[in-house]
C-alpha cells in the first residue's frame, strides 16, 4: 500500500526497515524496526525503545481506534522519538487525529490522501487537548491572553 | 448573545465549530461527488449527528447541559422551517432531533446552528456524547454547586478528542449537582454527583459503567470522592482503559458496563488508578483559573427579591382548578425567595411526547424573554423548563403557556410519557412507541384523574436499545416484533431516583397492541385499590410485589 | 438490514442520497419515490435479478435491498411487514405542523 509521509503530497518509497511482529522481535531483535497488533501492550517495549528507528501500529479497520491510546502512550509516556507508522489503510477524515496522536507516516491508498496530508495539521487552527505534538490548547492560549491584557492594565 | 446567564463560546470555541463545518461541507462533497463510499462516509456523517432514519435523514443537535438561551431556540425553531418540516423532538439526552433533513443541505443548517453558538458533533458515533445535567441545574434548592460548569469544561476536553474518536462504542457522561439526582448519573457510562466531604470540599463521586438498552446494568462507585480539579486527568484515564480493553467483537458488548461487569470493578479500579497516576499531574489539571472563567460565565441571573405570597396566585388557585393542579405539579421550588422553576409540559393529551412545533419553540422564547431571563431548559423526561419565573408571574406564565398547549397539569403523572420515535421514524425499532404514547395519554387524560393516581412515570421504547428508558420506568412498555405482529412487554417498579434507582421486573407475556391501555388501565387500578395513604404506585408495587398485578392483568387481557 | 418477511413478489427499495427520501426500483432502472411504479419481482430468480439491478445503480442511493409485497386483484402494492408499510406511506400519525401551537 502506499506510504506517505508529512511534507509530501505524493507517496514516498518505503526503503526503510523491515517490521517484525512483536513477539518475533522480541526473540532475536535484529531489526530497529517493529509492528504491534493492537491488542499488543506497548510498555513492554520500554527498556528498548532507543534502539528503535519505526514502530508501526495496526489499524485493521478504520473504526478500531485502539492504536491512538497506543501511540500516545509511545510517544507521551515513554518518550519514544522514531518513526511511528499508522498502517491497515487509514483515510483522509482520520489524519487529524492521528497526528495528534503523535503519527508521522501513514498507508492509504484513498485518493486524494497526499493533499489532505498536506492540510491536515491546519484544518482545525484550535484545540483542547494537551498532547504529545504540543499545540497551546484553548484553556492555555485563554490563560496567556487573560495575564497578557492583565500586565497591559497595569 | 448579552442576555444570556451561561457559557458562550469566544473566539476559539467559535474557531472550531466554523472549522468544522466546512470540513463536514467537504465530506458532504466528496460523498455526492462519489469519492466516499457509504461505508467510509457513515461514520463521518455519524459523528456530525446525522443519521439515515427510515423516511429521511435526522440531525441530532446537542443541546449541551440542556440549557438554551430564547435567542438559540429561535435559530432552532427557524432551522426546522427552512431544513425540515417545521418541528422537532426533544430526547431525552437534551438533543433535539429533526426528522426530514436533507443531506445536501446538512453542511447550510449545522452552520446556522453555529450562528447561535451550537453544533452537532459528537451527538452520534462511537465517542463521547453530549453530556447531560440536572435540568434545574443553577436554580435547584438542593444544588451543591453547578454542574454545567463542569459538563462545559468536558465538552471542551471531548470535543474532537484525538484518542477517542474511535471508541468501541458510544460513551455517555452526565453530572448532577445535588443530591437528589436529576441526571440519572447511576445508569450512564460515567456519572458524576457531586457531594461535600468531611473538609466542606465539594468533588465528585465518580460512577462507571451504568447503562440501559440490552443488558441494563446499575454503574459501580469507581472513586468515592475525586477532587474537582483532577477530573479532566481520571476521565482521560478511564477512557484509555476502555479504548484499550473494552470489546470489540461484539456490539452488543462493546460499552463500558460490559468491561466493568467482565473484569469486575476491583480490577477496572486498579487499571484506571494505574493509568489515572501517570496523567494527574499532567496538562489535564485544571488550573483555578480556567475553572474560574467558565464558572463566572454560569452566574445566577440578577434575581430580584420578590414576593414569596401573591394574592393574585392565590385567588386564581380558587377560581380555576388546573391552575391549582398546574402549581403543584408543574412548580418546583427555586432557591431564590418568590421565585420559581416551572415546567413547560410537552405532554399535551394526545401529542406525541417531547415533539414542538416552530410556533412552540417561538412561543416558549418569548415566555422566557418575558419572564425568565430568556433561559429555558431541557429536561431529560422531554420537557422544556422555565428557570427562573418570579412566582407573583406564575399567573401570566401559565396563561401563556396554555396559549400554546403547554400549560397541562401533569408533569411527573402518567400522562408524562417518556417515548421514543420507534418505528415511525427509527430504523431499528420493532414497534411503534408514540401511538402507544398517545393512546395512554388520551385514556388517562382527565387532570383530576391523573393527580389521584399520583406520580406515575411510563417510559415507552421500541425496542431493547431502549431509548424510551422503559427498564427504569414505574411502568416500562417495550415493544417487540413476533412474526410481523406489534407486542409490548410490560415491566413494573423501575426507578432512577437516586438511592432507589432499579430495573424493572418483566409482567408477563408481551400483550398485543390493542391491550396496552386496558393493561395499563389495570395496573393502575390494582394500585388505587391496595395503596395506602401517601403511597405512590410504585412504593405499592415494592409493598405488594409483582404477583397482584400480573393476576388481574392477565386475568382480563 | 431490513427485516424482510417471506413472499413470492419483491420490490427493490432504498434511500436516495441527497435527501434520503424513501424510494423504489422501477422497470427502466429509475429509482421513484412511487411504490406503485416499482418494478415487481415475481420469482426467486426474478429477486435476485432485481437487487443486482438495483446495486448497479444505487450511485444515487443508500444501501438498495429487497421489500416483500402483496398484490391485490386491481395490481395495487403493498409491502408485507408493517415497518415497510411506513416506510412506504410515512408516518402512522399526524405530526404537528410548523406554524401549529396545538396538536390536534
Ligand atoms: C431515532 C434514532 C435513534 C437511534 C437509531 C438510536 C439508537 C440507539 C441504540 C443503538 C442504542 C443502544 C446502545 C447500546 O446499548 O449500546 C440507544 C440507546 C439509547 N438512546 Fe437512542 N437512538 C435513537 C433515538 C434516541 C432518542 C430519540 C433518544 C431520547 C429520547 C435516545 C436516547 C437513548 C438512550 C437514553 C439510550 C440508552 C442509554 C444507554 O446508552 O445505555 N435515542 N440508542
Ligand atoms: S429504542 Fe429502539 S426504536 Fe426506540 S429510538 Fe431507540 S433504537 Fe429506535
Amino acid at each position: 500500500m502506499p506510504l506517505f509521509r508529512e511534507g509530501s503530497a505524493t507517496p514516498v518509497v518505503n526503503d526503510g526497515p523491515v517490521p517484525m511482529p512483536l513477539a518475533e522481535w522480541f526473540k532475536d531483535r535484529s531489526s530497529t524496526a517493529v509492528a504491534l497488533a493492537n491488542t499488543d501492550d506497548v510498555t513492554s517495549l520500554q527498556p528498548r525503545l532507543a534502539g528503535l528507528a519505526l514502530i508501526t501500529l495496526h489499524f485493521p479497520k478504520f473504526s478500531d481506534g485502539r492504536a491512538y491510546s497506543q501511540a500516545r502512550i509511545l510517544r507521551e509516556r515513554l518518550g519514544y522519538r522514531g518513526e511511528l507508522r499508522a498502517t491497515g489503510g487509514v483515510l483522509q477524515d482520520q489524519l487529524p487525529f492521528l497526528l495528534r496522536c503523535g503519527f508521522d507516516s501513514f498507508e492509504s491508498d484513498q485518493k486524494g490522501f497526499g493533499e489532505a496530508l498536506l492540510k491536515a495539521r491546519t484544518l482545525f487552527s484550535v484545540v483542547y487537548q494537551p498532547t504529545e505534538d504540543g499545540r497551546p490548547t484553548v484553556s492555555q492560549l485563554r490563560l496567556q491572553h487573560r495575564s497578557v491584557t492583565l500586565s497591559a492594565a497595569q | 448573545m448579552p442576555d444570556a446567564h451561561f457559557y458562550r463560546y469566544d473566539d476559539y470555541d467559535r474557531r472550531l465549530v466554523a472549522e468544522r463545518v466546512e470540513q463536514f461541507r467537504d465530506q458532504v462533497r466528496r460523498r455526492l461527488a462519489g469519492e466516499l463510499t457509504e461505508d467510509q462516509f457513515k461514520p463521518l456523517r455519524l459523528t456530525n449527528g446525522l443519521y439515515l432514519q427510515l423516511h429521511a435523514y435526522m440531525l441530532r443537535i446537542a443541546i449541551p447541559y440542556g440549557t438554551l438561551s430564547s435567542r438559540q431556540l429561535r435559530k432552532l425553531a427557524e432551522i426546522s422551517r427552512t431544513y425540515d418540516r417545521g418541528y422537532g423532538h426533544f430526547t431525552t439526552r437534551q438533543n433535539l432531533q429533526l426528522n426530514w433533513i436533507k443531506l445536501e443541505q446538512a453542511p447550510d443548517a449545522i452552520a446556522a446552528l453555529a450562528e447561535v453558538d451550537m453544533h452537532s458533533i459528537q451527538t452520534s458515533g462511537n465517542c463521547v456524547r453530549n453530556t447531560t445535567a440536572d435540568h434545574f441545574a443553577g436554580a435547584a434548592a438542593d444544588e451543591i454547586e453547578d454542574p454545567r460548569v463542569w459538563c462545559e469544561i468536558v465538552r471542551q476536553w471531548s470535543t474532537l478528542h484525538p484518542e477517542f474518536s474511535f471508541l468501541p462504542r458510544k460513551f455517555k457522561i452526565a453530572i448532577t449537582g445535588s443530591p437528589n439526582d436529576r441526571a440519572a448519573v447511576r445508569v450512564h457510562d460515567i456519572g458524576l454527583r457531586f457531594w461535600r466531604n468531611g473538609e466542606g470540599e465539594a468533588g465528585f463521586e465518580v460512577i462507571v459503567g451504568g447503562g440501559l438498552g440490552r443488558t441494563p446494568m446499575i454503574g459501580k462507585t469507581l472513586r468515592e470522592f475525586l477532587p474537582k480539579d483532577e477530573l479532566l486527568a481520571y476521565l482521560e484515564a478511564t477512557l484509555r482503559v476502555y479504548n484499550r480493553h473494552g470489546r470489540r467483537d461484539n456490539l452488543f458488548k462493546a460499552r463500558i458496563k460490559i468491561l466493568v461487569h467482565e473484569i469486575g470493578a476491583e480490577k477496572m479500579r486498579e487499571e484506571v488508578e494505574a493509568e489515572y497516576e501517570s496523567m494527574k499531574d499532567s496538562a489535564l489539571k485544571l488550573a483555578p483559573e480556567t475553572i474560574e472563567a467558565i464558572a463566572r460565565q454560569f452566574a445566577p441571573p440578577p434575581l430580584q427579591s420578590k414576593r414569596t405570597r401573591v394574592p393574585e396566585v392565590e385567588a386564581l388557585k380558587l377560581e380555576d382548578r388546573n391552575f391549582a393542579l398546574w402549581l403543584k405539579s408543574n412548580v418546583a421550588p427555586h432557591r431564590a425567595p418568590g421565585h420559581a422553576i416551572v415546567t413547560a409540559s410537552l405532554k399535551p393529551a394526545g401529542a406525541p411526547p417531547g415533539d414542538a412545533s416552530a410556533a412552540q419553540m417561538e412561543g416558549v422564547a418569548d415566555i422566557a424573554d418575558a419572564y425568565s431571563f430568556s433561559e429555558i431548559r431541557v429536561s431529560h423526561e422531554q420537557n422544556l423548563v422555565l428557570p427562573h419565573v418570579a412566582i407573583e408571574d406564575l399567573p401570566a406564565v401559565y396563561r401563556a403557556l396554555g396559549r400554546l398547549g403547554f400549560a397541562e397539569a401533569n408533569i411527573g403523572k402518567i400522562t408524562d410519557i417518556i417515548a421514543c420515535p420507534g418505528l415511525d421514524y427509527c430504523a431499528l425499532a420493532n414497534a411503534r412507541s408514540i401511538p402507544v404514547a398517545q393512546r395512554i395519554s388520551n385514556h388517562f387524560a382527565a387532570l383530576a384523574r391523573q393527580h389521584d393516581i399520583g406520580d406515575l412515570k411510563i417510559k415507552i421504547s421500541g425496542c431493547i436499545n431502549a431509548c424510551g428508558h422503559h427498564h427504569v420506568g414505574h411502568i416500562g412498555i417495550l415493544g417487540v416484533d413476533k412474526n410481523g405482529a406489534e407486542l409490548y412487554q410490560i415491566s413494573l417498579g423501575g426507578d432512577v431516583d437516586f438511592g432507589h434507582t432499579a430495573l424493572g421486573t418483566i409482567l408477563g407475556p408481551a400483550v398485543p397492541a390493542e391491550r396496552v391501555v386496558e393493561a395499563v388501565d389495570t395496573l393502575v387500578a390494582t394500585y388505587l385499590e391496595v395503596r395506602t395513604d401517601g403511597e405512590r404506585f410504585v412504593d405499592t408495587y415494592r409493598r405488594i410485589g409483582i404477583q397482584p398485578f400480573k393476576d388481574r392483568v392477565y386475568a382480563t387481557v | 438490514m431490513a427485516k424482510n418477511l417471506r413472499g413470492d413478489l419483491q420490490v427493490a427499495s432504498a434511500n436516495r442520497l441527497v435527501d434520503g427520501m424513501v424510494v423504489f426500483l422501477d422497470a427502466a432502472a429509475q429509482w421513484t419515490d412511487r411504490l406503485d411504479r416499482a418494478d415487481v419481482a415475481r420469482d426467486e430468480k426474478a429477486a435476485e435479478r432485481l437487487l443486482e439491478r438495483a446495486r448497479a445503480e444505487s450511485a444515487t442511493v443508500v444501501d438498495p435491498f429487497l421489500v416483500a409485497v402483496t398484490e391485490d386483484g386491481a395490481g395495487r402494492i403493498e409491502p408485507l411487514s408493517l415497518r415497510e408499510k411506513i416506510r412506504a406511506a410515512g408516518l402512522t400519525f399526524a405530526a404537528i405542523a410548523a406554524e401549529s401551537v396545538r396538536y390536534a
